[in-house]
């Protein structure tokens, strides 16, 4: 017999928002499906599928459990995460240039994937832990940012700088959230934009190099251009209605290397078209949306903060990831949540959902 | 129920403040979907008839690899254009009866293409080279039947061209593609040619230089309708070397069909004006099509080709070694000048028998006499006299033992096997017999052709050891100069003048008195050098009766301007062999001044 909060609980599963989800993550696997004449053979959707069922269970155990726990043991988890980045260095695989992955027996992850959250619930403790009301002090928001900082710092020198530039927008967002004056704001961003040549200073040439084809594709003709440009015929030869499954020649005819990770919007424009594309914008949508309804029926801090965090994550991954697929926004290497093959990301998106149940779910505690 | 207990007012600010960030996020995503509508709608219609015929092509352009030059700007090497096969994986539709075609048409294995193609993914679209150097034969049937090959394409390459397949071979080093294992190591992509040994291989950073590439649009038949964006390659730093092309063909010359290594140093300031092995191995095969057979034919050769006899060959200096007895004992006053001793061809040192090269001895010598003549009896007690601590000391002091640091790898460092007064390098007792071999450079002593040419350096400009310098400067394509080296020196041998004069006056004896360097003569020339021959230790070696023939040198005696040492492996006796090369060499070096001598003798 299931005890009655239990029940209570189960009643405020938010349904729209794991609806959502759910529409996004079978467009991916679909497209994925799709793909199967290509790198990857056709095991790449039964993997992904493989990796949503992983992250569902994820998110049963993280809204199962109570948020407020998880904040508490912020610290814990903060320095497990710091350890694994550190770990990264150390045993860590490169893969095109850059060092993201661990390998634990037949599984790689990416530990800046799963630290994403734990900045998020870091965030949460360094904000609140002094309890009684929430403190926007410059003292607090100062050593805030310091302690996020060298995780941040650490994200960049693998480098994955698509990570922690979403980083950034989430600090913002609860910043802001919290009352922080813009004022002060524009001040923390002007400090963070001087000490950027101080970081010029310590990459090697290389590095520089591979940061300057970040904000510049067109330092490399070849290369990133390239997909960028190939992704704009993709996604506009879908036209309204789409080409179909079989009919995306574009995909299908393997353009891009990187179709079934970052690209992959491009793939699923040119078989729904517009129609379709509006579709699956208005699901991701609709899932920020109900991020930001249950940030506001948050009751605590604590709730507020972590449903905030988590929901500007995911719409700055997912404008960010869709941005530069359309060609609105300069490459930079971010999966787009729930869709991009990758097991790290959609279980951390999932555990992420979770959190958002969570939080929910407890609201009326 | 509000737990917290916080005011109204703090929840309405808190509530504007995410009302606010939904709407900004909102702004943002109304924005994205105009860019859709722009892109799929409006601009639909075009982007679909861009996507039907779209056949980006990318097609890397090499960038020339960097020229090397002698010192006087003569070209050591060259770049001509070539004809590279290449496949583009995501064109050829049908690969395996492409594949199959290809291979008849060209006689390459189909093993070979396929082996190409399984490295890359199946959808790149970067050409994957298969083949380099095209004849203009086989280029003109793939390009007749580019229709039934889809995916094939004839690139244009720049390829190294070398004077003669042999020229230089050590010295310069070949190229070849990127391995595998290369691959993981160093930051290159595949297809890469890069320098496998020699100066090639030191220098590959500034050689290779940066790559282009093009992307082309093409229509259905592969055909280019135009360039989109083309980016210039960045063509290889050209390399000035100390070498003097005319020096180094007439060493090369000199030494044809025989083994062995010449060495020709300036002694002034350590430059390698030539450097040579033989027998060489053949660049343009290594560079070009090299199939597994020829390789392992290459690798397995008794006269081991690949190996660079000059840095990596190391034998007994034989009598050269004598030079060095001489220097220690006149240096610390153990020998003089004046010493003389009768040499009747044999000399017993307890109850063995050490013989002299020279049946019946060479009767009354003295100190100059005794290293003009090469006599051994002479030298075995001398090396008595001097102890084989003081020899061995001047021995390392003059380089020996030690590499000579020049930029060529896989340089091995020879042995001076004199440990202490007990113990020889190799564990076992030091006995008076092995102080007697050391003397005339016999026994477990070894060294190296370049070794012998900086310690003969040494006597040449009066003891200093130079680090023998391959490279001047390295100079973009811009003129800047991206590396840059000086003369460096690595040691000093301080002997008083006097015994330096009396080494070189000696010197000049043995090619000019009736010495065993007779045979390196030339009227107008003054040489001085020291002919060596060292017995093999081996048995099998000794049972075929071969020697290795050394002549160290230089000229002109009294202003040496030139090293010149010459090694011939199993060649015999070394004024026999040896000598006359270098002899050779001289002339080559000294064209002018021969040339006037010999019109001086007919006027």
């Amino acid at each position: 017999m299931i005890p009655r909060f239990d029940r209570r609980l189960l009643r405020n599963v938010d349904w729209p928002l794991l609806g959502a989800a759910l529409v996004v993550v079978a467009s991916g696997v679909v497209c994925l499906s799709s793909l199967g004449l290509g790198r990857g053979g056709p095991g790449i959707a039964w993997r992904q599928l493989l990796w949503v069922g992983v992250g569902f269970l994820a998110l049963l155990v993280v809204a199962s459990l109570d948020y407020r726990n998880l904040v508490r043991a912020a610290p814990v988890l903060y320095i497990a995460g710091l350890g694994l980045l550190i770990a990264v260095f150390a045993v860590g695989r490169t893969v095109s240039g850059a060092r993201r992955w661990i390998h634990l027996g037949p599984i790689t992850f990416q530990p800046s994937e799963l630290f994403k959250l734990i900045f998020i619930l870091t965030l949460a403790w360094a904000l609140t832990w002094r309890r009684g009301p929430l403190q926007t002090s410059r003292g607090t928001i100062g050593w805030t940012v310091a302690m996020v900082a060298v995780p941040f710092v650490l994200v960049v020198r693998q480098p994955d700088l698509g990570t922690a530039l979403v980083l950034l927008p989430v600090l913002a967002a609860v910043l802001i959230g919290l009352g922080l004056r813009l004022r002060v704001l524009g001040l923390v961003a002007a400090c963070a934009m001087a000490a950027m040549p101080l970081a010029w200073l310590v990459l090697k040439q290389y590095q520089r190099d591979r940061l300057l084809v970040y904000l510049d594709p067109f330092r490399d003709p070849l290369g990133t251009a390239y997909n960028v440009i190939q992704a704009k015929i993709a996604i506009g030869s879908g036209q309204l209605l789409g080409k179909g499954m079989n009919g995306a020649t574009q995909s299908r005819l393997a353009f891009l290397p990187e179709r079934h990770t970052d690209f992959i919007f491009a793939v699923f424009a040119e078989m729904w078209g517009f129609i379709g594309c509006l579709v699956l914008v208005l699901a991701y949508g609709l899932l920020i949306l109900r991020g930001f309804e249950i940030a506001l029926g948050a009751r605590e801090a604590r709730g507020r903060i972590v449903a905030l965090g988590v929901t500007a994550l995911f719409a700055a991954q997912t404008l960010v990831n869709l941005g530069m697929v359309t060609g609105l926004l300069p490459v930079v290497g971010i999966p787009l949540p729930l869709m991009s093959y990758g097991g790290s990301s959609m279980v951390v998106s999932f555990t992420a959902l979770g959190l958002l149940l969570s939080i929910r779910m407890r609201q009326f505690q | 129920m509000d737990l917290t207990g916080e005011s109204t007012a703090r929840r309405e600010a808190w509530r504007r403040r995410v009302l606010a960030l939904a709407g900004v996020v909102g702004v943002a995503f109304v924005g994205l979907l105009g860019q859709l509508w722009y892109l799929q709608v409006l601009e639909g219609v075009k982007l679909q008839e861009l996507s039907d015929r779209n056949r980006i092509r990318i097609r890397p352009v090499a960038a020339p690899r960097g020229i090397l030059f002698d010192r006087n700007g003569l070209a050591l090497v060259d770049n001509r254009p070539a004809f590279t096969l290449s496949l583009i994986p995501r064109e050829m539709e049908d690969r395996d009866s492409v594949l199959a075609r290809l291979s008849v048409l060209l006689k390459i294995p189909i093993r070979e293409l396929q082996d190409g193609l399984d490295r890359v993914p199946p959808d790149s679209f970067r050409p994957v080279r298969v083949r380099r150097g095209l004849t203009l034969e086989e280029v003109t049937q793939v390009e007749e039947r580019k229709l039934e090959l889809p995916g094939v394409v004839v690139e244009v390459e720049p390829q190294r061209v070398y004077p003669t397949s042999v020229f230089a071979a050590h010295l310069l080093g070949f190229v070849r593609e990127v391995s595998d294992e290369q691959m993981k190591h160093g930051r290159y992509r595949r297809g890469d040619m890069i320098g496998q040994s020699g100066l090639e291989r030191l220098l590959d950073e500034y050689l290779r230089g940066r790559d282009g590439g093009e992307r082309i649009e093409v229509d259905a038949l592969g055909r280019p309708v135009q360039v989109m964006r083309r980016e210039e390659p960045n063509p290889g730093a050209q390399v000035i070397t100390t070498v003097d092309r005319r020096i180094q063909e007439a060493a090369e010359r000199a030494m044809t069909g025989q083994s062995g290594a010449v060495v020709v140093l300036d002694p002034r300031n350590g430059d390698i004006l030539a450097l040579t092995s033989s027998p060489a191995f053949p660049l343009d095969r290594l560079t070009g099509n090299l199939d597994r057979e020829e390789w392992l034919k290459l690798v397995r050769d008794p006269l081991t080709p690949l190996m660079n006899r000059a840095l990596q060959s190391q034998y007994a200096p034989g009598s050269v070694f004598k030079v060095i007895v001489a220097a220690a004992g006149l240096q610390e006053g153990t020998l003089t000048p004046m010493d003389r001793t009768y040499c009747n061809g044999e000399f017993h040192l307890g109850r063995w028998t050490f013989k002299d090269w020279k049946e019946g001895g060479h009767g009354h010598v003295d100190t100059r006499s005794a290293l003009v003549q090469s006599c051994n009896i002479f030298f075995y007690r001398a090396g008595l006299k001097v102890g084989p601590a003081a020899i061995a000391r001047y021995a390392r002091s003059f380089g020996f033992g030690s590499n000579t640091g020049v930029d060529l790898g896989g340089e091995k460092p020879g042995l001076v096997p004199f440990l202490n007064g007990k113990r020889r390098v190799d564990g076992h007792g030091w006995q008076a017999g092995d102080t007697v071999n050391m003397s005339i450079g016999q026994g477990q002593l070894l060294v190296t052709p370049i070794q012998v040419a900086r310690m003969m350096a040494a006597v040449a400009n009066g003891g200093i050891l130079w680090q023998p310098r391959l490279v001047q400067r390295v100079e973009r394509v811009d003129g800047s100069i991206a590396h840059s080296t000086s003369s460096k020196m690595t040691g000093h041998v301080d002997l008083s003048p006097v015994v330096w004069a009396f080494l070189r006056n000696a010197l000049a004896g043995v090619v000019n008195e009736g010495g065993t360097g007779g045979a390196a003569r030339i009227p107008g020339v003054e040489i001085a050098g020291k002919t060596g021959t060292a017995q093999s230790v081996a048995k099998s070696d000794s049972s075929k009766g071969q020697d290795h023939a050394w002549f160290a040198s230089f000229a002109p005696a009294h202003d040496p301007e030139v090293v010149v040492v010459v090694f011939v492996e199993r060649g015999g006796k070394g004024g026999q062999v040896a000598a006359p090369i270098a002899r050779q060499i001289y002339q080559a070096i000294f064209l002018e001044k021969v040339a006037m001598v010999t019109l001086d003798g007919d006027g």
